[in-house]
């Protein structure tokens, strides 16, 4: 945390992604397949009314879809 | 006269019976309870250890058998753990929570970490250099922060696998 300035951007949950995000970059390449698939993440929302589900939304249109449905680990 | 004397030098000369003190490294009594956990993996789960290294963001710290209780913010950094004698194994941790528990017990929450075998350097630099142009660059202030804050990490990488 030498750059202690980034208080001022993030929230230490993003710090902490950064920094997780950096070292799984660093791996081997036979390590960082199976590390990237840990950091992706994906939402999905569906607003609700009256009793009545909207449509589901993906937050990030095209990345999301391409994450697949597995078993959580 | 001459058989007692002979029988009194002979006692004398005859070794003791106290086993002789065989000196070595000692070894340590206390050890502490590390569970060393990320959100994908437990790497250790209440293991006795005798010491472990961590790079807290106050400054480089070992931790002992019945340290104060404290919490610790890690850097992105090494963590070596000591198990018993002079074997030590080390890991690369992205940053986290290193806690001592009242009651002898360590508990160390990281994100991401990997042994130092898992790493290549090869793509640390080519990161470093990526990340330290962004950094140099004329994006806008948060991006730049993002790309400090992972030159940093690789940084840190390339200091612990160039002095493994």
């Amino acid at each position: 945390m030498s750059s202690a300035t980034w208080r001022n951007f993030f929230t230490y949950n993003k710090y902490a992604q950064i920094t997780a995000r950096a070292v799984r970059q660093s791996l081997k390449e036979s390590e960082r397949v199976v590390a990237e698939k840990r950091g992706t993440t994906a939402l999905k929302y569906q607003r609700w009314e009256n009793g009545v589900g909207g449509p589901q939304v993906f937050l990030n249109p095209e990345e999301d879809k391409k994450v697949g449905k597995s078993a959580a680990v | 006269m001459s058989a007692l004397r002979l029988l009194s030098s002979a006692a004398r000369r005859a070794p003791s019976t106290l086993t002789q003190q065989r000196r070595g490294y000692a070894e340590v009594a206390d050890k502490i309870s590390l569970s060393l956990v990320l959100p994908h993996q437990a790497i250790f789960t209440s293991k006795d250890v005798v010491q472990v290294n961590v790079a807290a963001a106050t400054g480089d710290m070992g931790i002992l058998a019945n340290h104060v209780p404290s919490i610790e913010a890690l850097r992105p950094g090494m963590i070596e753990v000591i198990e018993s004698g002079n074997a030590s194994k080390k890991w690369f941790a992205s940053g986290g929570f290193a806690t001592v528990h009242p009651g002898n017990k360590l508990t160390i929450n990281v994100i991401e970490a990997a042994p130092l075998e898992s790493f290549s350097s090869e793509a640390v630099r080519a990161n470093l250099q990526e990340a330290l142009k962004v950094a140099a660059g004329n994006g806008s202030e948060e991006d730049k922060m993002e790309a400090r804050i992972e030159a940093d990490v690789y940084e840190a990488l390339q200091h612990a696998l160039g002095s493994k």
